[in-house]
């Protein structure tokens, strides 16, 4: 592992322009991932998570949209080829590349060869209509085409055009998939730990178990060897069992190639296991971020201390598991106070709290940090806020206004998450033990 | 594309299903009728039989089966003429002394023709239309849907005669096919092969084809397909496995292609089937209104003999039984297919 910088993202903004109002899904974000390392992003059903992964992967789906930030990459070649042609201090920085200053097509052709996405659900992420092997291949094919010009950043290559497409059915040599894409996905098969694969390649999504369309696609996501894999809650949709299998695969993997995996979870257990470094999300931000260490045995932010005290402990039995109360806030902008958005559910909230808190460096790693005034202050009975402020103050503000819906747009904010649970549901500590 | 399991049920469903059965049935005899025209008809389609004292009158001849009487005045006095049915003529003849079955087996090859090409057309036109109108979403939907809803607006019929119009002087308006069975009888080698190759090659050549019509019905029909395409892509386009593609740096034409039209095509093929009978009709109607620019469609012939309708009513009534039959064999063949492909489809009722 190289201590290295692979991605900077900074002020990253995503919001959604919903008919309830604008959602801020991702608020003011700011993160870095090393090269080869395991970042882990944890948080809430709603908190962003999510979405930063498909912001970081430009997959944002209208009616959402990235509205302000930088998302810098390091990619030398991609720069190099940029600074040639033109481009300014704007869309490079050294090694780095503005990824959100590239044109549309220049962002897709970084897709599978850089980036990789893992979802959660692989059940609904294969078309049903088409065997495994050769939505396998048709990454592979995606990628050789795109490779087919190394120095063509805009991978002209990559086009399939119509006269192909006729071509391709006319003529069977002709035809999308070919045999040495083919070859290359059955050996993907193989390196995920699929048994049987020539013959397992040739069979349709419902005809694999969960477990096995998921290693199937992470086989999809290796096809164009990228250099960061964003797994977004890849294990969330599996049973305990199978979990551990595909976290263990992805561990395996990761060793062998060095790539880097940003890992996105509510599960504090998959985060212990697999991670090097963690970030907290709540409501659309980073509140705490530190190395493993630093967030589980020293964590500072009064929502990280809630999350770990939700986590059953196996060993010393006995004693309640302490909820958060409350739900995750509404993230309609109108809605969304000028605090500490965690204060109306912080068993600690000061006067302090009602300024927004920026990032605190934090005893512990150089990279502890965390949105929160305990960094600096000391919790006293004097400066708390009376039991109910919120409660008041919300009815106070709104008088006139529509009746304020906690969930509201959470919903259309993040597609992927749509189950809404409750927070024993939503921070488990099954799939592994802290390491 | 075409997986087991669909090979599959639509097996099953034809074994259980008799009106599948009759459907089948229906259709493969228009379609061998229409195919091998030149060898089924006893008489060239054209050729008229009016009495001019040298040739015998052959005009309205009743059916097989079927007997006229009618008294004629002749100078030396009235006598009754009773006529009869008879094999050489098994629909009988029309005011020309054409022979009706010749006219009926003929008429089948325009029908199909339009609404098999008409159908494809439209499918061509329509489906990459709704597809992309669907899949793409947001203001490309609207300024798409909104042209095709412009379509939708028009009665098919007023706007096929309109459009009839604008293309009927412009020299492509019908085409002569060459009949191959025809050719070859005539051919001094191939005619060796063909059976009855003195009759085939009696036969018309060629088979007057309305080029316009079939481009209208076309143009007429294609907002259907893709309306039904863009409703199938809006739904795809919210599957994981499109997000999943386009994550591995699918192109928008590759997920197109690969996920979203395979996965549509179920109601596609249904609706293709179902328009296969609407564009008979409407091609019916075209022609019956003189718009066609043939002579020899089951349309014509009703507009022939709709005059004749009280004394010799077999000449409309044959053509017109020809559509019904295609009509209907087309349809339960849709239904079929519908019941097979997706049990879930409902309300795409027949024509």
């Amino acid at each position: 592992m190289s201590d290295e910088e692979l991605l900077r993202i900074e002020g990253l903004c995503t919001r959604f322009f919903t008919e309830n109002g604008q959602v801020n899904a991702v608020e003011n974000l700011d993160l870095t991932i090393d090269e080869g390392e395991v970042m882990g992003i944890v948080g809430e059903s709603g908190s962003g998570k999510s979405v930063t992964a498909l912001s970081l992967i430009d997959l944002v789906e209208s009616p959402g949209r990235i509205t302000d930030g930088r998302i810098w990459f390091r990619a030398p070649d991609i720069a190099d080829e940029l600074i040639e042609s033109g481009a300014d201090d704007e869309v490079t920085d050294g090694d780095f590349v503005d990824l959100r200053k590239l044109s549309e097509e220049q962002r897709r052709s970084l897709r599978g060869s850089r980036f990789s996405t893992i979802f959660q659900d692989p059940m609904s992420s294969f078309n049903p209509s088409i065997t495994v092997g050769e939505q396998i291949a048709e990454a592979v094919e995606v990628q050789r085409r795109a490779r087919a010009n190394p120095r063509s950043l805009d991978a002209k290559a990559q086009r399939y055009g119509l006269g192909d497409y006729v071509l391709s059915t006319v003529l069977p040599s002709k035809k999308y998939v070919t045999g040495a894409s083919r070859d290359r996905a059955v050996e993907l098969l193989e390196l995920v730990g699929i048994p049987d694969p020539v013959e397992r390649a040739d069979e349709y999504p419902h005809e694999y178990s969960g477990g096995m369309l998921q290693r199937a696609m992470i086989a999809q996501a290796l096809a164009g060897e990228p250099e960061v894999l964003v797994a977004d809650e890849p294990t969330t949709a599996l049973d305990v069992t199978i979990q551990a299998q595909i976290l263990d695969l992805l561990s395996k993997l990761q060793a062998e190639t060095g790539m880097t995996i940003l890992l996105i979870t509510h599960n504090l257990g998959v985060i212990a296991r697999m991670c090097d470094r963690v970030g907290v999300m709540y409501a659309g931000e980073i509140v705490e971020r530190g190395t493993l260490e630093d967030v589980f045995d020293h964590p500072v932010h009064p929502y990280t201390r809630g999350l770990l005290g939700s986590v059953p402990d196996l060993e010393g039995a006995g004693g309640r598991l302490q909820p958060i109360p409350g739900n995750v806030p509404s993230l309609l902008d109108h809605e969304m106070p000028d605090r500490c958005y965690f204060a109306d559910r912080c068993p600690k909230a000061m006067d302090e709290c009602l300024e927004h808190p920026p990032a605190f460096d934090v005893e512990g790693s150089e990279y502890h940090t965390t949105k929160c005034y305990l960094a600096t202050t000391e919790y006293t009975e004097e400066k708390a806020l009376p039991d109910g402020y919120f409660d008041e103050a919300g009815r106070a503000a709104d008088v006139g206004e529509e009746p304020s819906e906690t969930e509201t747009g959470i919903g259309t904010g993040t597609d992927s998450e749509t189950e809404t649970e409750t927070e024993a549901d939503s921070v488990q500590s099954d799939g592994g033990e802290p390491r | 594309m075409i997986s087991d399991r669909i090979r599959r049920s639509v097996r099953s469903e034809l074994h259980s299903s008799r009106l599948a059965q009759v459907g089948l049935a229906l259709v493969v005899v228009i379609v061998l009728m229409a195919t091998l025209a030149p060898f089924i008809v006893p008489h060239h389609p054209e050729a008229q039989q009016v009495g001019t004292g040298d040739t015998e009158d052959r005009t309205n001849l009743p059916p097989i089966g079927f007997s006229t009487e009618h008294i004629q005045t002749t100078p030396d006095g009235q006598t009754e003429i009773v006529r009869e049915g008879s094999l050489e003529h098994p629909m009988g003849t029309n005011t020309r002394g054409q022979d009706v079955f010749s006219r009926f087996v003929y008429g089948a090859r325009v029908s199909l023709l339009v609404g098999l090409l008409g159908a494809g057309i439209a499918t061509v036109l329509g489906v990459p239309y709704g597809l992309a109108a669907g899949y793409f979403g947001g203001r490309t939907d609207d300024a798409l849907m909104r042209g095709a809803d412009v379509m939708l607006a028009f009665p098919s019929l007023v706007l096929a005669i309109a459009l009839v119009g604008v293309f009927r002087d412009s020299g492509f308006h019908t085409t002569g096919l060459p009949d191959p069975f025809v050719y070859a009888a005539r051919h001094d080698i191939l005619g060796w092969v063909i059976p009855r190759s003195d009759h085939v090659a009696s036969m018309p050549s060629s088979v007057t084809f309305p080029v316009t019509v079939t481009l209208v019905v076309a143009l007429v029909n294609w907002v259907w397909f893709a309306r039904v395409a863009r409703g199938e892509a809006i739904s795809i386009r919210q599957q994981e496995y499109v997000k999943a593609a386009k994550s591995i740096g699918a192109s928008h034409l590759t997920i197109l292609r690969q996920h979203v039209l395979p996965n549509s095509l179920t109601p596609i093929i249904v609706l293709a089937t179902i328009q296969v009978a609407a564009i008979i009709l409407l091609e019916s109607a075209l022609s019956y209104l003189g718009f066609s620019g043939t002579t020899l469609t089951w349309g014509q012939d009703i507009a022939r003999g709709q005059s004749d309708q009280r004394s010799q009513w077999w000449i409309a009534t044959m053509p017109g039984l020809g559509i019904v039959f295609a009509v209907i064999g087309v349809n339960l063949i849709g239904d079929w297919l519908r019941d097979a492909l997706d049990p879930s489809i409902e309300g795409e009722g027949g024509v």
